[in-house]
Order: structure tokens, then sequence, then C-alpha cells
């Protein structure tokens, strides 16, 4: 299954304007006017001018907070989209309710608490970010996230994403019966979206600091049904 | 590029015209497996005498074009597997004689298969049963279909005469053959068939290489290190996981892949 770009001219439009420039530019625009983002809850709230607004719409990171303040546009990060600009990136500070400007490791900590699961997400949304994926959630699916090839007013999502962890506590939970696998691949296949399982191996490095993150393995499998009555024309005709 | 709120966010993420995929798929969901309604009950008869010392039967008269996707070929002779012969008496292509030469009844090869003791059990039979049904070609996995396509890979040069050491008595090939599957752990994951696309130009001579390898798999969905473990046995060919259950048929595949690196 390929992209499926929306209307003509999306496919031309998406190479015209790379993901990673996008980024590029959002990750300058943030050094440039200091910006850090208020912690709150499994949020971090960022307050953007027009350009710096712009920049975080096209390359999908938060979502608007709508207010009628008219100067500014607030935007709700997720944990990952945070720690992904502040750690990865290294172009967002985060502060917490006192204004103090939080660590790395004091974000790992916190965030790690809020939800256990954490490391392994962090893992599988930079993993693909780094590769200039766009990765939303993918809530309303009952998976992780959704990955896309470029902005969603473009493009459909081609994958549904999934988080794997063997052993070692912090397991996801998810397909680990049959019923689990039945569901998802055919929620999934009647959305048009491959089910992507990201196989996240912590190789012992356990899960106490965020440089640990780095030292994970992260293995892509599709998981799909076949049906056999779909697909058998006689292929004695073929070459 | 305009801003965008929560609720275009939503809106661009639904597609309201994949609804009618999800129609066709609900349709492919009634369709049961156990398709007997489709199969075509033949009206020529071949006939095959089962064997109990190997566990496959020796086909004695055949009819009709099935052979040339059914049965190994040892030492001129054609046997099938339990798994064959019970799908052709179910069709009513096949009457199974016994080693005294009386009539085999299918409940009698029912009660066989019971016993696992021929290198299948209900559930592989079950998935034998649905692929054959639909036309596909399924052999037991690394059972050569004939020795003739093993001399061809093993590059013996001369053809009449020198390859005896291929030449296997024909009994104790088959012996060998049920033996790898003697103690049937349930359990273990194993690849249980090699299954080929439809094709009229089949040769057991020449088979080619299968377009899937199956296992058969119960319980849980396979962890990371079952599926490589298993990768690792099919070589190049792909993997597919089957499993049965209230007599459905399903295939899974776990496939690795590499999502390119975007601009």
């Amino acid at each position: 299954m390929g992209p499926r770009w929306k209307g003509k001219g999306a496919e031309a439009r998406a190479l015209a304007d790379p993901m990673s420039e996008i980024v590029s530019r959002l990750k300058s625009s943030l050094i440039e006017s200091n910006a850090h983002g208020l912690l709150s809850g499994c949020s971090v709230l960022l307050a953007a001018e027009a350009v710096q607004s712009d920049l975080l719409n096209r390359a999908c990171f938060g979502r608007p907070v709508v207010t009628a303040e008219k100067d500014e546009q607030w935007f709700q990060l997720s944990m990952e989209e945070a720690f992904y600009l502040c750690f990865t990136l290294k172009c967002l500070s985060i502060h917490g309710g006192d204004n103090c400007r939080k660590t790395d490791e004091e974000l790992w900590k916190y965030m790690t608490e809020k939800k256990s699961t954490f490391p392994e997400f962090f893992k599988a949304y930079a993993h693909l970010r780094m590769k200039n994926w766009v990765v939303r959630s993918g809530s309303q699916y009952g998976v992780e996230y959704v990955a896309y090839r470029h902005h969603p007013s473009l493009v459909h999502s081609e994958y549904a994403v999934l988080i794997s962890t063997e052993g070692d506590g912090g397991e996801n939970g998810r397909l680990r019966v049959w019923s689990d696998v039945h569901c998802t691949v055919r929620l999934c296949g009647s959305v048009a979206k491959a089910l992507l399982v990201l196989y996240i191996g912590k190789c012992g490095k356990g899960d106490t600091s965020p440089s640990c993150v780095t030292l994970y393995s992260v293995e892509e499998r599709v998981v799909a049904r076949w049906s056999p009555k779909d697909c058998r024309e006689d292929q004695s005709d073929r070459p | 590029m305009s801003k965008m709120d929560s609720e275009d966010w939503d809106r661009l993420s639904s597609d309201p015209d994949l609804l009618e995929q999800d129609l066709q798929d609900e349709e492919e969901y009634n369709y049961t497996s156990n398709s007997s309604s489709k199969l075509q009950f033949r009206k020529v008869t071949s006939v095959a005498r089962w064997s109990s010392s190997v566990g496959m039967s020796e086909v004695v008269e055949r009819k009709g074009q099935l052979w040339t996707t059914t049965g190994i070929v040892r030492s001129g002779k054609l046997y099938c597997s339990i798994e064959e012969t019970l799908f052709f008496m179910e069709i009513g292509a096949l009457l199974l004689l016994s080693e005294n030469d009386q009539s085999v009844s299918l409940e009698t090869m029912y009660q066989q298969l019971t016993e696992e003791k021929d290198g299948c059990c209900w559930e592989l039979y079950e998935v034998y049963r649905h692929l054959k049904s639909l036309g596909y070609i399924v052999g037991r996995h690394d059972i050569p279909w004939s020795l003739k396509s093993v001399k061809r890979n093993t590059g013996t040069v001369s053809s009449e005469g020198t390859s005896e050491s291929l030449e296997v008595h024909s009994a104790r090939d088959c012996n060998s053959i049920t033996e790898r599957f003697v103690k049937m752990d349930l359990n273990e994951l194993k690849l249980v068939f090699d299954v080929y696309f439809p094709n009229g130009k089949f040769r057991k001579s020449s088979p080619g290489e299968p377009s899937y390898v199956l296992c058969l798999i119960r319980g849980q969905p396979p962890s990371k290190i079952e599926i490589e473990i298993l990768e690792r046995q099919c070589g190049d060919i792909p993997l597919k996981f089957c499993l049965v259950e209230h007599g459905r048929v399903s295939f899974y595949s776990f496939s690795k892949v590499e999502l390119p690196v975007l601009p």
C-alpha cells in the first residue's frame, strides 16, 4: 500500500517542501526566541507568535489551543513531542510551575512517572521523527501513533503504529492475544492503514535516564492478514 | 498553510469513503473456511491403498489432472500424505483401500487423523483443505515433490545410472518423511507447509521455490524472537502464520520492513 496523496499536486508540494527543512526552520525559530514551554500534567503548553505558530502547524507538533488571544497562539504538546523538541532537537526548554527550567533528567523522571511506558513510546516517536515522518496520536484508531509521509492535509497516513516491548516490565500489553491481532489488523485495514509494530529492545540499558533511550534498538514489522481467496490468479502466465 | 483547529485535525484524519472498504471486508468475514458449497465434487475417481507402515497412501489408479499437483513421487510411484488422502476422499475423487483391499471409510480416516501418527492433526488438515479448495498447491515443508528435483539441485552431471544414491527405496524414504513429524509437539512452532500459487504449469520435477512457507500457531501471537528463528529457516521465502479458531483459518505475516528516511 503506497502513499495516498490528497488531490492533484499534493505529492509535488510535499517534494518541494521537505519535512526535514520545515522541522529545521522550526528548530531555528525556537532557539532564536529562547522558547520555553510550561509543563502541566501530561502536556507542555507553548505560546507561539505568528511565524512559529505556522511552523509548528506545518511540522505537526502540538495541537492548537483555541483562545481569544490575538498576538499569541497557544499550543499543547504531548510529552513525546515536547521531549523530542527539548532533548533530541535541543530547541525548547521546559519549565515547571515554579518557572524553573527542568533538566533533561528531571523531565525524564517526571514523564516516566506519569507513564511507565514513556521510554519505549518516546523511542518509537523519535525513531520515526528522525526519519522525517510526521507522527501523531493514533488513539482514535486504538493504536499509539499514526505516521504520515508529510503534512496530513497533503497525504493520508499509511501506518498505524503499535509498540511492542519484550519482557523486562514496562510491557505495552498489545498483540499478546490473537483477538487483539484480528481486531487491530481489521480496524487498520478499514481505514486503509498498514499495522506497523515497532519492537523496542532495551538491550539491558534500563530506563532510568534519557540517554539510555538512544541505545535502544528498534525493529519495524508490518502485521498483515493474508486472504488466500483474494489473490490466487494463475501464476503460470507470469514470466 | 492556514491555521488548523482541533476539528480540522479530526476531519483530516478520518475518511468517509473508506466505509465501502469496510463493507467489503464484512463480506469476506462471512465467508467460511469450510466452503463445502464451493467444492466441486468429482465424478472421476482415482484409487489408492493405505500403507500403515509409512503412514501414506499409494495411488494405484490415477484419474484426472489433480495428480500433477498432489502427492510425492518416489521410484516412479505416487504417494499421498494423510491430508491429501482425506481431502480427495472428502470430495469424492479418491477411493481408498486398506492393505487387504477393503474400502476404507471417511470415518476411519478421520479416526486415523485423530491419532496424529502420520504427521498431521485436525487443525493442519483444516489449513490444507482451505488452501487446496482455493486451488493452491500445498506440500509438506521441505519434502521434495520428486527426487528428480533434488537431483537437479545437487547438480548431478549424468542423468542415468549414477544417481543410485539418491534413488531411495520408496518405503524407507517415506518412513523418514513421516518420522520428522512423529512426535508432534503441538506447542512447538515449526514450518509445516510449502504453498505455491495456483499454477497450471506446475511440475513436480522442478516446482521452483514456494510462494510462502506456513507455520501453524496456537496460543499466543509469536514473539519477535520466535519470528526471527522461523524466518531464518525459511531463507528468502515469505513466512506466514496460520491460525485455526472455531473452524476458521486465518493467515498473518509479521514482515520485517524498513521505512524510508524521507526528504
